[in-house]
C-alpha cells in the first residue's frame, strides 16, 4: 500500500519539477514557460507544446500537449489554438527529444518500508508485464546496477536489435533521485518520471511530476 | 539474554494438567519427553504432584529462580498472570493463549494491557497465540501438540523462525523424514512483544545457528526489519517465504509510481536490495536453509554435474541454465587435460563432457576419482552430485567421497527413489551435505548458494 494519503499534497507544475531535478544535475529538455508567445524562442525546432497548470495532472487526455512542431509560424498556430482551450493557464514550451527507449522512474511511499524508488520499462509495457522493480531508498550503485539487469529493457544495456542505451547514466540517475530524496532538502512525497529517454550516450526525463508534502 | 531462553535453568508450567487433552498436559509432557535437563516446576492449584513433578499453588510459591514460564491458561488469565512472571523477575514468558489482537477489539485490549505490563520489566513475552518455542540442543519444547502426533527435528544448523505455528509444526515433522534438525524454533504468534527483528537476532547470537529461515505473512516494523536483515544476513544468511503475494495496493493510487506498488513487488525488491533468498514455498523453505546453513557458498556459478545416471543429468542441465525464481546457472567446461584424465576412470561410450555420466557400470571408486579432478579443476566453481545406489557398484561409501570433496568445493547432491536413496539421503544429512529426494530440488539448492554468494562478492562495500 502506498502513497498514504492522510497528509495534504501539493503537485509542483512540469517546469518547477524539472528545475529542480536540472539543479541536481539531471537533463532535462531546454524549455520556456510563458503566459504569451514570445516573438522569437531561443530553442531548437522541433519543439513540444504543453500547457502548465496545477490543475491539470493529466495533460494528454485532455489534448494539453502537442507535440513534434516544426517551426515557428506552425508553433504560433498551435499557441493560439492552446491558449483557446487553456485561457488562464501558463505553456511550456520545450526542445523535442530525440527517441531512444523509454522508462519510468518513480518514487512512492510503502505502508511497511517508507519511501521506495521504482524502474520500469516505459510506455504501455509497464503495466501490460509488470516490469517493474523497487528498492528502498537510499540505493547504492550495486543496487541501481540490479535494478537495471532486473526488467527486461535493461538488455538495451547490451544492446539489442541494433539498439544501445546509456545505463551508466541511468544508473546514475537512479542515485541521483534516491540522493535528492535521502538529502531531504525538499519535502517530496512521490513522483513519477514519465518518460524518462535513454539514448546511446545520456538520459533525459521528458517529463516529470513531483508531488510535495504540505498545504496546497 | 539469549541464555534464559535458548538454555533455561528452569521453566515452570503454567496450567500443567494431569488430563490428557488439556494444554498444559502436552506441553509439560513434551519437556519431559525432549529429554530437557534443567528443573521443571508445574503450577496448579489444584493438584500437588503431575508426572512424577512437584506441582506448586503459584508462581510465588516456587523456591527458586524461574527462567521460562509456559503459561497455558486462557487469554485473560495469562495476562493477570503476566504480572506475577514481572514480579518474580523471570526473563521469559511464553503465552499459548489465542483470543487476542487476532479476534477483535476485545482481544486488541488485552494485547494492549499485556504490552504496557512489561514495558521498562525485566520480562519479554512470546506469542500470545503462539505454540511457542523449541531448542533441541537443551531439549525445550513448549509445543502445544501430544507427543505421539508428530516427531520433533533433533539437532541442527537451521533457526527457524514463524509467524504461524501450526506451519511450523508440520514443516519440523515433515523433515525429521530425512532426518533434518533445526538449532532452534521460535513462533513469534501475535508478536506483542518480541517480532521477527529480535528473533533474528536472538538466532545471530547463538553458536548452533549457521543459517535463518522464517515464515512471514506481514512484517511489524518495515524500516527496522529490512536494516536488520540485511545485517544479519551477512553473518548468517537468511531465507524467508513470505505469504500474501496476491494482494494488490488497495487503493487508487495518485501516481503511475504508486499504482504499480504492489505489497509483493516492493517486498521482492526490498529483499533483493537486502541480499535475502526467497522461497515460495515450505519444501523451498527448509531447502534452502539446509543448503546455506552445509555449505560455504561458491565464489562463481559455474557448476559441474555428476551422476550414474544420463537422464537425470540433461534434467539437471535444464533446470540450472533456463531462468526461473532463483536465477540462472551455467555448465561448467572442462580442458583437454582433465577431460583426459577423466576417461580413464568410465567406459568409452560414458561422457565426461558436463553433465558427466558415469552410466550405470559407474562405481564408488570412479565417482571418487571423477570428483578429484573437479575439486582441483580452476573451471568448477561448485558440483552437483547425484548419489544413485540403485546401481550395484555405487554404495554407501560415496558419503564419505562427497563428504571429502565438500571440504574442498561446495557440493550439493541428490538421491532419487524410495528404498536405498531414503538411506542415502539420511547418511548425507548426518554428513552435513545437503542432498535431496528431486532434481528440481537439488538444483533449487545449489542457485540459491550461488546467488547468494554472488550477492556478497557484489556488495561488500555498502
Amino acid at each position: 500500500m502506498t502513497d498514504s494519503g492522510t497528509e495534504p499534497q501539493k503537485v509542483m507544475v512540469e517546469k518547477q519539477a524539472k528545475d529542480l531535478l536540472s539543479n541536481h544535475g539531471i537533463s532535462v529538455p531546454r524549455s520556456v514557460l510563458s503566459k504569451d508567445l514570445p516573438a522569437s524562442i531561443r530553442l531548437k525546432f522541433p519543439v513540444v507544446l504543453k500547457v502548465s497548470d496545477e490543475r491539470i495532472l493529466h495533460k494528454t487526455d485532455v489534448g494539453g500537449v502537442i507535440l513534434n512542431i516544426g517551426t515557428q509560424e506552425a508553433l504560433e498556430r498551435e499557441f493560439i489554438s492552446m491558449k483557446s482551450r487553456f485561457p488562464d493557464s501558463e505553456y511550456l514550451i520545450e526542445e523535442m527529444l530525440p527517441s531512444g527507449i523509454e522508462y519510468i522512474i518513480g518514487v512512492t511511499r510503502d505502508r511497511d518500508f517508507g519511501q521506495v524508488i521504482m524502474l520500469g520499462s516505459g510506455g504501455i509495457f509497464t503495466e501490460l508485464y509488470g516490469d517493474v522493480t523497487f528498492r528502498k531508498i537510499p540505493i547504492f550503485k550495486e543496487d541501481a546496477e540490479e535494478m537495471i539487469t532486473g526488467i527486461a529493457s535493461g538488455r538495451f544495456c547490451q544492446g539489442f536489435r541494433g539498439k544501445k542505451v546509456d545505463c551508466n547514466a541511468l544508473a546514475d540517475l537512479l542515485i541521483k533521485i534516491s540522493a535528492l530524496l535521502e538529502s531531504g532538502s525538499y519535502p517530496i512525497e512521490s513522483m513519477d518520471l514519465n518518460p524518462v529517454i535513454a539514448l546511446e550516450k545520456g538520459v533525459v526525463v521528458a517529463d516529470a511530476k513531483i508531488i510535495l508534502r504540505g498545504k496546497s | 539474554m539469549l541464555e534464559h531462553l535458548f538454555n533455561p535453568e528452569s521453566i515452570s508450567v503454567v496450567g500443567a494438567s494431569s488430563d490428557p487433552r488439556k494444554i498444559g498436559h502436552a506441553v509439560l509432557e513434551n519437556l519431559v519427553l525432549q529429554g530437557y535437563g534443567g528443573r521443571i516446576y508445574p503450577v496448579n492449584p489444584a493438584s500437588s504432584e503431575i508426572m512424577g513433578l512437584k506441582c506448586y499453588p503459584s508462581l510465588e510459591a516456587i523456591p527458586s529462580r524461574v527462567d521460562l514460564a509456559v503459561i497455558t491458561l486462557p487469554a485473560k488469565q495469562s495476562v493477570d498472570l503476566l504480572e506475577q512472571c514481572v514480579k518474580k523477575k523471570i526473563p521469559y514468558a511464553v503465552i499459548v493463549a489465542g483470543g487476542f489482537s487476532e479476534a477483535g477489539e476485545e482481544g486488541r485490549v488485552l494485547e494492549t494491557r499485556l504490552r504496557e505490563i512489561i514495558k521498562g520489566t525485566g520480562t519479554r513475552v512470546i506469542g500470545p497465540n503462539t505454540v511457542g518455542v523449541l531448542f533441541p540442543y537443551t531439549g525445550v519444547n513448549t509445543a502445544l501438540t501430544p507427543h505421539d502426533r508428530l516427531f520433533f527435528p533433533e539437532k541442527g544448523e537451521v533457526g527457524f523462525i514463524s509467524q504461524s505455528g501450526a506451519l511450523g509444526l508440520l514443516v519440523m515433522d515433515s523433515i525429521t523424514e530425512y532426518r533434518m534438525g533445526i538449532s532452534g524454533f521460535i513462533n513469534i504468534g501475535n508478536r506483542a512483544d518480541i517480532a521477527e527483528t529480535d528473533s533474528l537476532r536472538l538466532f545471530e547470537a547463538d553458536p548452533n545457528t549457521k543459517s535463518i529461515v522464517m515464515y512471514l505473512e506481514s512484517v511489524s516494523d518495515g524500516e527496522q526489519f529490512f536494516k536488520t536483515v540485511k545485517e544479519v544476513n551477512r553473518k548468517k544468511p537468511v531465507i524467508i517465504l513470505k505469504t500474501g503475494r496476491s494482494l494488490e495496493s488497495t487503493r487508487a493510487a495518485a501516481s503511475h509510481t504508486g499504482a504499480m506498488a504492489s505489497n509483493d513487488r516492493v517486498f521482492s525488491g526490498i529483499m533483493r536490495q537486502a541480499g535475502i533468498t526467497r522461497a515460495y514455498d515450505e519444501t523451498e523453505l527448509l531447502d534452502f536453509g539446509k543448503a546455506l546453513a552445509y555449505q560455504r557458498p561458491p565464489p562463481g556459478k559455474r557448476v559441474a554435474v555428476i551422476t550414474t545416471a544420463g537422464g537425470v543429468g540433461v534434467l539437471t542441465t535444464d533446470l540450472l541454465t533456463s531462468p526461473d525464481n532463483h536465477g540462472r546457472l551455467e555448465m561448467a567446461s572442462f580442458n583437454d587435460e582433465e577431460t583426459r584424465e577423466m576417461r580413464k576412470f568410465v567406459l568409452p561410450f560414458a561422457s565426461v563432457a558436463n553433465p558427466i555420466d558415469l552410466t550405470a557400470d559407474g562405481s564408488t571408486e570412479a565417482y571418487g576419482k571423477i570428483l578429484d579432478v573437479l575439486v582441483r579443476s580452476d573451471s568448477v566453481d561448485a558440483i552437483i552430485a547425484y548419489a544413485l545406489p540403485q546401481t550395484p557398484k555405487i554404495n554407501m561409501d560415496i558419503v564419505g567421497t562427497l563428504k571429502l570433496a565438500a571440504s574442498s568445493k561446495p557440493v550439493v547432491a541428490g538421491a532419487i527413489g524410495n528404498r536405498l536413496s531414503k538411506v542415502m539421503l539420511g547418511e548425507l544429512e548426518a554428513a552435513r551435505i545437503p542432498a535431496f529426494p528431486s532434481v528440481s530440488r537439488t538444483v533449487g539448492a545449489m542457485k540459491v548458494l550461488c546467488e547468494y554468494g554472488e550477492y556478497l562478492r557484489r556488495h561488500r562495500n555498502d
